[in-house]
């Protein structure tokens, strides 16, 4: 049963770091993104790759998946923040289906639907990280190390112009701040260190394919941020375990066909955002409405 | 032939694109609200049309005005219950964009715990392809889609140009300050937008359910077209979002002549993205700066 | 605010609690099971578990394992990441030494798992060729698509005359098993793969599809997909004019009931049902009591695995050794045969059953056998 909770606890961490990381381009920045679980698998996949044909040293797995989402998100981002501010959820959502259609086809790299199986262990200086307690400690290390990056940056003045973008991008402009790049460097930092939920997530499973990396899960990653409350360090993190652990916890609800439970829990979710815009738009950490002027 | 056959089918898929996006373009142009919840309408007006066609058995008139008073329940509901609380205090495009996604998820796990989430399909001898001349094969169905598109097209027409409510909405498109200093009221309008918008759903949902069947995921998937086609056609104009989603359908069946299905979806992806990139304003564009 | 927070912690509280209160199992001996039991393929599911009801039904009233012994169901929906959640858990916190699986997909997922915890896993529908080969704990009792391929097409082309073939395949690890094996034997025998076309595994329309078929003038349609969506490639393609006979691998076995599938040819194990032997018509006789119909080669196919599993550990529980997923192999390989429903059979090396394959036409009443051709 400890294994179990060691086992929740790690799908925890990961679906935190998505969350928190989302939550820097949502909450920090005012840019609203569906392409989240594009970079979680851009992460998720070079991690396989390099640790299954180069090195499955973690720092090295490490450094090349952030790399490599972070270039990627900034090549993207560079056209697609010209547009306005609505459109680029539109934007997103079809830079997350376009990826999602090469995740599927692209089976020479990502194995398509049938995936990539035999993950090896990643290796650390002392040895290898394979039992379910190391896995737990490598996720909460890494959930550690983030929320510690986006909280001093956030107090800097990087953190400062971004939110000075989100309240009122035509204020931010006359004062001098350049929109543009704030925006694509929010972006490639927050996809860069969404690739690092990515490395865990295809080391724990020694499996990874195109199912956890599409719409569905950029939308529920959202949901935690919506629901946990965006623009606050810890929001993310509270919607990432509540809605973590409430399949689990459905699970153990007598009278609930088992079957359903995958739609129940949606359900669920999809509700509680519906709930949370109208009463408590801040979220269930920030404050009771949210500051931040309509458009 | 294979060609001709590929266009055929564009046509038909292009038309139930059109009509569901023109509903969007309608009510977003209206109240620039990101009524996302509008697959979800599609998603109800279908299943009930199925429900009452196929499972009850009834006459397919009662089943289509079943399908319409759902449809426009459901878009008057969601307006009311959720668009218009969250308007009142804050309204940011963005809480407002959640709820209504929140609103998707909530219809289509609903669908999918009553009706099962497998594939259903509304059972008619109408989509029997016949052969017409050699290597062409249409159904009757496609006939049928057609004239009514016809019909309902030219009607929306008419009710735009014709109506002070029709005129009163393309206004509101343009410039609903303006529309505001006239003394009209806008949440009166609104309501209207939404009524008119979520009954054009219909005609598309019968036809997709009798063609090719339903998924209760199958909202989103539409709502992403007319989402893409009302922002490539240019806010404001509604035949722009019209003929985007048209283009949009015939590409999505042209693109099988080479690849594989599993690229029709990213067609209408690329679609948005070069426009969006190349051409922010739309095809169309109206609409007054806000 | 703060009354706010400590609610959420709360629940959060309550959650974990609720999500470590698993009952504790002392005198059961649990196994999973990994089925979709949701979604476009849950006709499979239900098919697998009602045998299985009948096979733990019989295990316990022959008293064949001291304990008793409880299936543990997980829902995969026939697709490969829920397939791995569910056997992390059931391998983690359930302690099995033995799972059933179905599909290639979610079978080739889990493998990795198998091999590396040392547990069993028995494949009793997937049909995809690189099953075999997947590990010492990945067990097949039923035969791979090369295998069904190797006597279905030489009868299709020697027999019948048919040359020209396209295949439909669903787009994964199946539907490309199913391609590697046509496009390997189809040139030997002197026939043609003239196209492929692979559709994803949602796909539900096929207008286009039917087109670019009608355009390659076919003798046969070989499809590979399962579930409703077969179904659907079925009936849409008729109803597009495609007039090309149909054939498939072992999947074909669910459609018997639809119209447009009649005359349709597949291959699947050979079980003889009218065999006399007791263990034969135990199962038989009360699958036909419990359901009203005859068995197909699906439902016996987990009702043996179970049977397998039953047998091996009734030689272990006498030999005094426990019930591992290391000792169940070993005592496998010792194990020259296997009296199971339909007659005696054995596993080759790489742990896959070797048995007959019967060539089959769709008729209404169950399928009409038209060749048995022996391993």
């Amino acid at each position: 049963m400890f294994v179990y909770l060691l086992n929740v606890g790690v799908f925890i961490c990961v679906y935190a770091i998505l969350a928190s990381t989302l939550n820097v381009m949502i909450g920090y920045a005012g840019v609203f993104s569906l392409a989240h679980a594009a970079f979680f698998g851009i992460g998720a996949y070079v991690a396989a790759f390099v640790a299954i044909n180069v090195s499955s040293s973690l720092i090295a797995v490490l450094a090349s998946s952030v790399l490599t989402a972070g270039v990627l998100s900034l090549i993207i981002a560079l056209p697609a923040l010209r547009v306005r501010d609505e459109y680029f959820v539109v934007v997103s959502l079809a830079i997350q289906i376009l990826c999602v259609t090469i995740f599927s086809e692209w089976k020479g790299f990502t194995g398509g639907l049938g995936g990539i199986v035999n993950i090896p262990l990643p290796e650390i200086l002392w040895g290898s990280v394979s039992t379910p307690m190391q896995f737990f400690l490598l996720a909460l290390a890494c959930l550690a190390a983030i929320t510690l990056i986006i909280g001093l940056i956030v107090r800097g003045s990087f953190g400062r112009s971004l939110m000075a973008v989100r309240d009122n991008e035509s204020a931010a402009l006359a004062l001098g701040k350049n929109v543009a790049l704030l925006k694509t460097l929010a972006a490639a930092l927050s996809s860069g260190l969404a690739a690092v939920a990515g490395v865990v997530y295809a080391y724990y499973l020694s499996f990874i394919n195109v199912q956890s990396f599409t719409l569905d899960t950029s939308v529920l990653v959202m949901a935690m941020v919506i629901i946990g409350g965006s623009g606050t360090i810890f929001g993310p993190i509270v919607g990432a375990a509540l809605l973590t652990v409430l399949p689990n916890a459905l699970s153990y609800v007598s009278f609930l066909p088992q079957s359903e439970i995958g739609s129940i829990q949606q359900l669920l979710y999809g509700l509680a955002m519906i709930l949370m815009m109208i009463f408590r738009p801040g979220g269930i950490v920030g404050a009771g409405r949210s500051k931040r002027s309509g458009n | 032939m294979v060609l001709l056959q590929l266009l055929i089918n564009g046509i038909q898929t292009g038309t139930i694109y059109a009509l569901t996006a023109i509903g969007f373009a309608l009510i977003f142009g209206s109240t620039r609200i990101f009524h996302f919840a509008h697959g979800a309408v599609f998603v109800i007006a279908a299943y009930m049309f199925k429900f009452t066609f196929g499972d009850l058995g009834l006459h397919w008139t009662v089943a289509t005005i079943a399908a319409v008073s759902a449809a426009v329940a459901a878009g008057l509901l969601v307006n009311l219950l959720i668009y218009v609380p969250i308007q009142r205090h804050e309204g940011s495009y963005f809480t407002v964009f959640v709820a209504s996604f929140g609103v998707v998820i909530v219809v289509q796990n609903a669908v999918a715990i009553i009706f099962g989430r497998g594939f259903s399909a509304i059972e008619t001898h109408l989509s029997n392809a016949v052969e017409i001349v050699s290597g062409l094969f249409v159904a009757p169905l496609f006939g049928i889609a057609m004239v009514c598109s016809v019909i309902i097209l030219t009607s929306l027409h008419l009710i735009l140009t014709r109506t002070h409510v029709g005129i009163a909405l393309r206004a509101l498109s343009q410039n609903p300050e303006l529309v505001r200093t006239f003394g009209l009221s806008t949440r009166g309008l609104s309501t209207y937008a939404f009524a008119l918008g979520s009954a054009l759903v219909v005609p598309g949902a019968i036809f997709t359910g009798a063609a090719s069947g339903l998924t209760p995921t199958i909202g989103l998937h539409i709502m992403l077209i007319s989402l893409v086609a009302t922002i490539a056609g240019g806010v404001g104009s509604n035949w722009g979002a019209a003929w985007i989603a048209f283009s949009i359908g015939i590409s999505e069946n042209l693109v099988l002549w080479r690849m594989g299905p599993q690229w029709s979806e990213a067609v209408a992806f690329a679609f948005l993205l070069a426009f969006m990139i190349f051409r922010p304003a739309g095809l169309f564009g109206l609409a007054a700066a806000r | 605010m703060s009354n706010c927070f400590k609610g959420i912690v709360a629940s959060l509280v309550l959650g974990l609690a609720a999500v470590t209160a698993a009952p504790a199992q002392a005198e059961d001996i649990s196994i999973g099971g990994i089925f979709p039991l949701s979604g476009p393929n849950a006709i499979y599911g239900e098919i697998f578990q009602s045998s299985l009801r009948l096979a733990e039904t019989h295990i316990r009233a022959d008293h064949m394992l001291d304990g008793n012994l409880r299936i543990l169901y997980e829902d995969s929906q026939a697709l490969p990441q829920q397939a791995v959640l569910a056997m992390n858990k059931l391998v983690s916190v359930n302690n099995v030494p033995f799972v059933m699986s179905a599909f290639t997909g979610p079978s080739k997922a889990i493998a990795p798992i198998a091999n590396r915890t040392k547990t069993v896993v028995v494949n009793g529908g997937g049909v995809g060729p690189d099953l075999a080969k997947l590990g010492e704990y990945l067990w097949n009792v039923i035969p791979l698509a090369n295998t069904e391929m190797r006597s279905l097409l030489p009868y299709m082309v020697k027999e019948r005359g048919y040359t020209r073939f396209v295949l439909v395949y669903v787009d994964d690890p199946l539907g490309e098993g199913i391609r590697e094996v046509l496009e390997d034997q189809l040139p030997k025998l002197g026939a043609n793969l003239v196209n492929d076309y692979s559709i994803p595994a949602t796909a539900q329309q096929f207008g286009g599809l039917a087109a670019n078929i009608r355009n390659d003038r076919p003798d046969v349609v070989f499809l590979a997909s399962y579930g409703d969506q077969q179904v659907q490639i079925i009936k849409q393609l008729r109803q597009n004019g495609v007039l090309a006979l149909f054939a498939s691998y072992s999947a074909f076995s669910t459609v018997q009931a639809l119209p447009e599938a009649q005359g349709a040819l597949y291959a699947t194990q050979a079980i003889d049902f009218e065999a006399d032997d007791p263990f034969t018509r135990h199962f038989v006789n009360d699958f036909k009591a419990a359901y009203g119909k005859m068995p197909t080669v699906y439902a016996t196919n987990y009702y043996n695995a179970a049977m397998i599993f039953a047998m091996l550990g009734k030689e272990l529980q006498a030999q005094g050794k426990p019930i591992t997923g290391k000792n169940l192999l070993e005592q496998r390989r010792k194990t020259k045969s296997f009296a199971l429903v339909g007659g005696s059979v054995s596993f080759d090396e790489q742990g896959t059953l070797i048995a007959p394959i019967q060539i089959m036409e769709v008729d209404d009443s169950g399928g009409k056998v038209l060749k048995v051709e022996k391993p």
